[in-house]
């Protein structure tokens, strides 16, 4: 428990590292902006209880919000991610598995991963995106600002499964 | 007790949800100005919008009462007129015993504001049921007005309620006159529209027109004179030719009946006690 607590932890500060140092200065064309410190919540096993999956969402949305000065929007939509992942990850894995299963390319199948993946990136972009944006009065450049930074953060998040499984493995 | 542990117990991650997201947000709208502002302006936009429903929905709940006090002042004002109108007949012309007495029985009336609880205008004989009764003071063979002219005469009464017989009613008889020629006739109702009724035996030599008011007569106990009760709409001979029967188009609406005033005079049981004695002593 506590081991699993502190590779969580770890694998945190990388993701935060990474999203500070790296991928928060990337804004292309002026819509593009990645959000991959979301994969913090795509490993979590599927036993693993509600309130402590929220807590991790949560903390880490904080911390997010902390280093890019935007209080509130990174803790709020990680939080509803966070409240999401499990359901979703219930209606993905096989009726025989088991509860310590962690989502990823050989658990679930690359198909399902994919799945998996892309949803909850996309509710997590959207959510993002939608509360930063507050109003629908741009829509247009709304939109095309969520879907090119969704396509980029849902991609790199299956890169990072890559990584992770092979430390793993 | 017990249960409200279950139900936290059971939804934990529900009211964590809400918890962690009340909390971002609180932080969403106090860090950062932008969110603060769009959020100020919405919330008083909606707060706006609320408290204009509040309003108007309280301006609605009132309306009843503004409606009755409207009513009242409606029914004084039109006796006030009535009394002017003869004030100044009386001024003008030598009065006449009855003019006197008829201005006498005006000052006397009390108006006792009630309100309608169970009505009727689709059968032959309606019946109008009024929360007042002899608690209040009222008695059978009272009259009952309300703003827009005369609807019928108490017939039955107890201690809280009454049942008023309206002039939709095949036995009601009410004596009437035509403001203008003084002619009087009864003002009877045959079924049909509740819009309409009858005034019988209206002398041939009687000079009036369509349109002409038509309002009590007061030669009785029930309704001080000078009421209104309608407009002339038709004029036909009467079945034995002998008299005009007019079609009175009446200013009371009886389908939408709300607040009526019982007309109490100041001596009414006597007046009518006098005349119950006199016509026994006539059918002996």
């Amino acid at each position: 428990m506590l081991l699993t607590s502190l590779q969580r932890l770890f694998w945190m500060v990388v993701l935060l590292a990474v999203q500070m140092l790296v991928f928060n200065h990337i804004h292309l064309f002026g819509y593009v902006t990645p959000l991959p410190f979301v994969f913090f919540l795509l490993p979590f096993p599927l036993g693993t209880e509600r309130w402590n999956i929220l807590l991790w969402g949560f903390v880490c949305g904080l911390l997010v919000d902390i280093t890019t000065l935007t209080p509130g929007i990174g803790a709020a939509s990680m939080t509803l991610t966070a409240f999401v992942q499990p359901l979703l990850l219930t209606l993905m894995v096989p009726k025989d598995a088991t509860e310590d299963l962690r989502p990823g390319y050989t658990t679930l199948g690359s198909r399902a991963y994919f799945y998996y993946t892309a949803l909850l990136t996309l509710l997590f972009t959207f959510t993002y995106f939608a509360i930063l944006a507050f109003s629908f009065h741009d829509l247009i450049d709304l939109v095309i600002s969520f879907a090119s930074s969704w396509s980029l953060t849902f991609l790199l998040c299956l890169i990072f499964e890559g990584f992770y499984t092979k430390k793993h493995d | 007790m017990r249960a409200l542990l279950d139900f936290i117990t059971k939804y934990h991650h529900w009211l964590l949800l809400v918890v962690l997201e009340g909390f971002s947000l609180a932080l969403l709208f106090q860090f950062n100005h932008y969110h603060n502002s769009v959020w100020m302006t919405t919330a008083n936009r909606v707060v706006g919008a609320v408290n204009a429903w509040e309003q108007q929905a309280m301006r609605y709940i009132t309306m009843g009462e503004v409606n009755e006090d409207l009513m009242l002042r409606n029914i004084i004002l039109e006796q006030n007129n009535e009394a002017m109108a003869r004030r100044l007949t009386e001024l003008t012309h030598d009065s006449t015993w009855t003019e006197r007495r008829q201005a006498r029985l005006l000052a006397d009336v009390n108006m006792l504001p009630a309100r309608v609880i169970n009505n009727n205008v689709l059968l032959r004989d309606n019946f109008i049921t009024i929360d007042r009764g002899t608690a209040d003071g009222v008695e059978p063979e009272m009259g009952v007005v309300c703003g827009t002219g005369i609807v019928g005469i108490i017939f039955l009464v107890s201690k809280h309620y009454a049942i008023v017989q309206p002039v939709l009613n095949s036995r009601s008889r009410i004596s009437c006159r035509l403001r203008n020629s003084q002619f009087f006739g009864y003002l009877k109702w045959e079924g049909g529209s509740p819009l309409f009724a009858t005034l019988d035996d209206i002398p041939r030599h009687a000079r009036f027109k369509v349109g002409d008011t038509v309002e009590t007569s007061g030669f009785s106990s029930v309704f001080p004179p000078g009421i209104f009760v309608g407009k002339v709409a038709e004029i036909e001979n009467s079945d034995d030719g002998l008299s005009f029967k007019l079609r009175i188009h009446l200013g009371t609406d009886f389908s939408r009946l709300q607040n009526v005033c019982v007309v109490q005079q100041r001596f009414h049981s006597e007046l009518h006690d006098l005349e119950q004695q006199a016509d026994s002593i006539a059918q002996l």
